[in-house]
């Protein structure tokens, strides 16, 4: 492939990299996954999770950062939500490596299963 | 007595370097050993549907190699090598792990399995050379979408057997 295909290919991997980078750290999944429920201010999130508030707001920097959450003032507070859309990328991107492990655990599965009826053999 | 099939598998992304994977399966330890371990039982389910199993050896020891191949019905032979780098059965083995199509992007491949109330979990972890190997690696199971270049829908020709074994 010529030089500039390759570096669309590779801008674009790492572009979707970065929301990967953001979900790889399990406590900013857990602020992801408290985020769920709704739109909260620091302080809630912070009471949901055996986080410290800086702890929390370094996270919630990352994850706005990449777009993963949308931050709004109300009054003294401010509002985190979560983006869902910026998860979709990240999905599509796996979905096809996930399906290519599938197939080939599902064959492995129905070998299994075929082995067990048969009545173990050996 | 009818297995359950147990869902479909988990992919996750722990760190920078790996891919996680991890599925269960309605059976023994041992036979699920087995049946990852064993080249009798390995080409039995390796080669994706409608591809032909070429080769298949397992040296399964510390500093053994395995070979599998397979080949799909346009002809292209898919073939993946390494060498064991830990081996306790049933529990784990780690191995070095690499798709001749794509040598380039070598790996160390840890499979660990356990069991509890008759159902075994599979972990299988492939730990890449750097983040962008890894990252590489799965784009290429995006195969040419987004036109990407005439080369990579070679190798989505070439991936389509592996990633959509049952239709072609």
């Amino acid at each position: 492939m010529s030089i500039s295909e390759y570096d669309g290919w590779v801008a674009r991997a790492s572009t979707t990299s970065d929301v990967f980078n953001a979900i790889a750290e399990a406590d900013r999944r857990e602020i992801l996954d408290v985020l769920m429920t709704g739109e909260m201010a620091v302080g809630a999130i912070v009471s949901d999770l055996s986080m410290s508030q800086p702890q929390v707001s370094k996270h919630l920097r990352v994850l706005s950062e990449v777009g993963l959450v949308r931050c709004r003032a109300d009054g003294r507070h401010r509002l985190y939500r979560l983006e869902p859309a910026r998860l979709r990328p990240l999905h599509d991107w796996l979905a096809k490596y996930e399906q290519m492990w599938n197939a080939r655990l599902d064959r492995m599965d129905d070998y299994l299963q075929e082995l067990q009826q048969q009545g173990e053999p050996q | 007595m009818t297995a359950n099939r147990h869902g479909s598998a988990v992919v996750e992304l722990p760190d920078d370097l790996s891919v996680l994977i991890t599925r269960e399966f309605d059976a023994p330890i041992a036979l699920v050993f087995d049946v990852l371990t064993k080249p009798e039982h390995v080409s039995k389910w390796i080669s994706p549907h409608g591809c032909k199993t070429k080769e298949c050896s397992i040296d399964l020891r510390v500093g053994g190699n395995y070979h599998y191949s397979f080949v799909t019905e346009s002809g292209t032979e898919c073939s993946f090598r390494g060498t064991y780098l830990q081996v306790e059965p049933p529990i784990r083995t780690v191995e070095t792990w690499v798709f001749e199509g794509r040598p380039h992007l070598p790996a160390v491949e840890t499979v660990e399995l356990r069991e509890a109330g008759g159902v075994t979990t599979l972990t299988n972890r492939m730990t890449y050379r750097d983040k962008a190997s890894r990252d590489e690696e799965i784009q290429h199971a995006q195969g040419g979408q987004d036109g990407v270049g005439e080369s990579l829908d070679q190798l989505e020709d070439l991936l389509r057997s592996l990633l959509d074994p049952a239709g072609r």
